[in-house]
């Protein structure tokens, strides 16, 4: 399982500002190795008013976006243009393997009907052999020279559509352009929140990280993955001189107490106070952590 | 809140709060040159702070006794801080960068209570008083009527109580 993770890379499209993840093998490696849940917020066309039960594609926070690029283990495509671009200079080589990747899922296509029609055929001979096999128990034998004339009746049908078939493949229409989209992204810069820093102090220590709305805070962290744990704290985070009054770091104390969470906030130090150990990304972030002393 | 006037009276409103509300005892001022303003420590009537993994070690530890375990205090640090105040992450990283974890006396006190005991079984509990202590400090939030919140706040990443 590890190698072949080792070298993927996920691709994150950029559309309207979002930053999403169509690949259900992403969004696995994504959660599995990197500590990154993200949203699940595809809708079902059948119902789109719904919010309940939501799927591909997943959205990722800026944050979660820009640390898997800055892990070097997925690029972003930026799919409005991108896709034009791609479109106008394709060359005939590539042309050809997409016209060839069409034919495949035609075929494919075909392969899958012939398959369900072999098996609804096996499945109604052998109802029908039952039905012989039942009606030879009984003493009474005028059943099976009527069965024996459907037996041939059945036999001959369909042998002969079958090569009519095969010449005409069934038409598709394509859902995704996968196989025209190149690998490798454009260079997008991607702007984050002043909370980067204790976003990334967090996941390289192993947390996972939700939106914080629910607990009041800029996030929620958890000590694994959220469906096996509750989240140990809430957390904010602050500019390294920036002034946080105490009424907010009373408040926030009490209300991560209430829901039995530690209030945690952080800032990144500047660069001079900490120069020697300024080398490893994410060890440049101070945290404190606040609950309420009971008395 | 600056005026070495409101600081001394912020820190004598502490004072008395800690002695005669939550009957602390052993309450001192400690100044330092690196210290933005006096700070208090003292000796709660019950232990103030239990950590999560002390408290397992704790459990794991009473298995194999048969009296209980006796919770001495410890001596905490408390900052006197006025609600109007605002303090920046800076301002706390130095209060901490200055303090050590245990105030004066507390570290004899603590080491004395771990030489008793050889076992090496009990003895994983006992560090939590020692080398396990992380720093942390009371928070405590006076308002202009004299009310009195007490928050810990701990140095860097420390799990929640299981309150």
């Amino acid at each position: 399982m590890a190698s072949p993770m080792a070298d993927r890379q996920v691709r994150i499209s950029r559309i309207g500002g979002r930053y999403l993840a169509f690949d259900i093998e992403d969004v696995v490696y994504i959660r599995r190795h990197h500590g990154i849940c993200a949203i699940l917020m595809g809708t079902m066309p059948q119902n789109p008013t719904q919010n309940i039960f939501l799927g591909l594609p997943i959205e990722l926070y800026a944050e979660e976006a820009r640390l898997l690029i800055d892990k070097k283990v997925a690029y972003i495509a930026d799919e409005a243009t991108e896709h034009l671009s791609q479109l106008k200079t394709m060359d005939p080589t590539a042309r050809s393997a997409y016209l060839q990747s069409l034919k495949m899922q035609r075929k494919t296509a075909q392969l899958g009907l012939e398959d369900a029609k072999a098996k609804s055929k096996a499945q109604y001979q052998r109802r029908a052999q039952t039905i012989t096999a039942s009606s030879s128990d009984n003493p009474n034998r005028t059943k099976p020279a009527s069965s024996g004339r459907e037996d041939s009746l059945f036999d001959s049908q369909p042998q002969q559509p079958a090569p009519v078939a095969k010449l005409a493949l069934p038409a598709v229409t394509p859902t995704t352009s996968n196989v025209l989209v190149a690998s490798g992204g454009s260079s997008v810069s991607i702007q984050v929140p002043a909370s980067y820093p204790l976003y990334r102090f967090l996941n390289t220590r192993g947390y996972y990280i939700t939106p914080g709305l629910r607990f009041g805070g800029d996030y929620s962290v958890y000590p694994g993955d959220p469906f096996r744990f509750h989240a140990h704290y809430m957390a904010n985070s602050y500019g390294w001189d920036e002034k946080v009054p105490m009424l907010d770091l009373v408040t926030s104390g009490r209300l991560g107490t209430a829901v039995k969470k530690s209030f945690l906030f952080g800032s990144q130090q500047p660069a001079t106070a900490i120069a020697a150990e300024s080398a490893n990304p994410g060890e440049d972030v101070r945290v404190f952590c606040i609950e309420w002393a009971g008395m | 809140m600056s005026s070495d006037h409101s600081i001394e009276t912020l820190t004598k409103a502490v004072l008395n709060n800690l002695e005669n509300q939550h009957d602390w005892t052993q309450i001192k001022v400690h100044t330092q040159a690196n210290l933005p303003r006096p700070i208090v420590y003292g000796l709660p009537p019950k232990r103030l702070y239990v950590h999560p993994d002390e408290q397992i070690a704790l459990i794991k530890a009473q298995k194999d006794r048969d009296e209980p375990i006796h919770q001495t205090p410890e001596l905490e640090w408390v900052l006197p801080l006025h609600l109007a105040e605002k303090w920046s992450p800076a301002q706390f990283a130095a209060v901490f960068d200055a303090l050590d974890a245990v105030p004066p006396g507390g570290a004899a006190e603590a080491a004395g209570d771990t030489d008793g005991d050889n076992a090496a079984a009990y003895t994983q509990w006992k560090l939590w008083r020692n080398s396990k202590r992380g720093k942390r400090l009371l928070l405590a939030t006076v308002q202009d009527d004299s009310t009195i919140t007490y928050y810990i706040m701990h140095d860097g990443l420390v799990k929640p109580r299981q309150n």
